[in-house]
């Protein structure tokens, strides 16, 4: 089995890829629309504004073949990689890839809290749906976190996250799975979700 | 619920050796930086840091290689400093492994490399590294490993380094560096009154109430200590289960 890193060229996708390799994993840098083939399962870490990464996928030619993936093999979006599932974003005018209902907004302070934004760091991950992807791994465990938008909750919600407002920290549909945390940054508990996404079965 | 308070466990690094020292002279050597990292992340730290405390004057190749064992054992946040002076420094490191740069000196000679950086990479992996020592009311900026002494106020200068699109603020106070009779809490609280960033708090650790009241006095966001974790002296795991009894939120 190959797993696929998409590398659109404005992200860190080295340490998800170590992350994978340390868990024995044969990994491809997807970075052209013909690294596609060949791919079993792909992973999409995604970094900086909706709108640059959109650009940068089209740039590439990369966007529509994603698109293609998406539909049919185990996909696994990173941070930026959740929110462009979405139809939009306040962040940018460009438009996400529609998969999944409703926008991306900036982080509110519902409560005042006086809150840092980014929210940087280790928070809760509260399980709200079983999924194979959290098997293993108990309720309400620290992941960590850098970002500062995120997606109110939606029918794919499958843990939620309290910073500000309660927020969608991960979420799933069919065969498609997406981390507002980094995995990759979240220690042993972080392994143990992307070695369930290694083995993970549609 | 809250972010955790973060424990950072500092590698003091200079020849691809761990070194520690005391009030940033008398250098001794405490062993490989990748074990000492992997140690740190079965122990529960929460980020791991890495200074180059000689690459200023040193050639880089040796870090990098550092940079890159470090990275491929451990998986949690880690942030790499000492020398850096361009972007492409940054680029390097970065590509290399590191999660967050920590920019001290070249900061002060060239601000515009912290506006730089933060466009270009984001907020979030650049940390503006501050060495300070008290002078009457106020806390002086030092350079260069703390051999140089400037005019800047260490508040002011941390407010600014917030302004030009610092992500955090590691200030280590060089009065207590090294001595463990406690951390600065008066900088500390000065700097979070100050700030909305978030302030990694860094000399002094010597007992496990000089870490839990950096929290509580100082409001620190984060503690980094390199020698009472270095030589087990105190454990991550007890600062933790420390803070938590006083009612901090930490990750056990």
């Amino acid at each position: 089995m190959r797993l696929g890193v998409i590398d659109y060229g404005a992200s860190n996708i080295h340490s998800v890829a170590r992350a994978l390799k340390s868990l024995g994993s044969k990994v491809s840098i997807v970075d052209t629309p013909d690294k596609f083939k060949g791919i079993d399962k792909l992973v999409f870490p995604g970094q900086g504004s909706m709108g640059s990464c959109v650009k940068k996928l089209k740039e590439t030619e990369m966007f529509n073949p994603l698109l293609e993936v998406i539909k049919s093999k185990p996909f696994l979006g990173i941070c930026l990689g959740l929110q462009i599932l979405f139809n939009s974003s306040e962040e940018s005018e460009e438009k996400g890839l529609g998969i999944i209902n409703g926008n991306i907004t900036k982080i509110k302070d519902i409560n005042n809290e006086n809150l840092k934004i980014p929210h940087m760091g280790w928070n809760n991950v509260k399980i709200e749906k079983k999924h194979e992807l959290f098997s293993g791994i108990k309720d309400k465990q620290f992941f960590y976190f850098v970002h500062s938008f995120v997606s109110a909750k939606t029918e794919t919600s499958i843990t939620t996250t309290y910073y500000g407002e309660e927020f969608v920290s991960s979420l799933a549909t069919e065969n498609i799975f997406a981390t507002q945390f980094h995995p990759e940054k979240s220690g042993a508990i972080g392994l143990k979700f992307l070695e369930n996404f290694i083995n993970w079965k549609i | 619920m809250s972010l955790a308070v973060r424990i950072i466990p500092c590698l003091d690094v200079r020849g691809g050796r761990v070194v520690k020292g005391v009030n940033f002279k008398d250098i001794v050597d405490a062993g490989d930086p990748a074990e000492a990292a992997k140690r740190y992340d079965a122990e529960g730290a929460d980020e791991i840091c890495m200074l180059d405390i000689d690459a200023s004057f040193e050639e880089r190749s040796t870090t990098i290689e550092t940079v890159k064992s470090i990275a491929s054992q451990v998986f949690i946040p880690f942030t790499v400093g000492g020398g850096i002076k361009s972007l492409h420094d940054i680029d390097m490191l970065l590509k290399s492994g590191a999660d967050k740069v920590s920019i001290n000196t070249s900061a002060i000679l060239n601000p515009d490399l912290i506006a730089e950086a933060s466009k270009e990479y984001g907020a979030q992996c650049i940390v503006l590294a501050i060495d300070a020592k008290q002078d009457g009311e106020i806390w002086n900026v030092y350079t260069h490993g703390g051999k140089n002494k400037t005019d800047l106020d260490a508040v002011e200068w941390a407010k600014k380094g917030q302004d030009l699109g610092a992500g955090e603020i590691l200030m280590t106070s060089m009065d207590k560096d090294g001595t463990k009779s406690g951390f600065d809490n008066n900088l500390y609280m000065e700097l979070s009154n100050n700030l909305s960033i978030p302030v990694i708090a860094s000399g002094g650790a010597g007992e496990l109430s000089h870490l839990v009241d950096a929290v509580k006095l100082g409001k620190a966001d984060a503690l980094l200590a390199a020698s009472i974790f270095h030589y087990e002296e105190i454990s991550i795991k007890k600062v933790k289960q420390a803070l938590q009894s006083k009612g901090f939120e930490v990750r056990l």
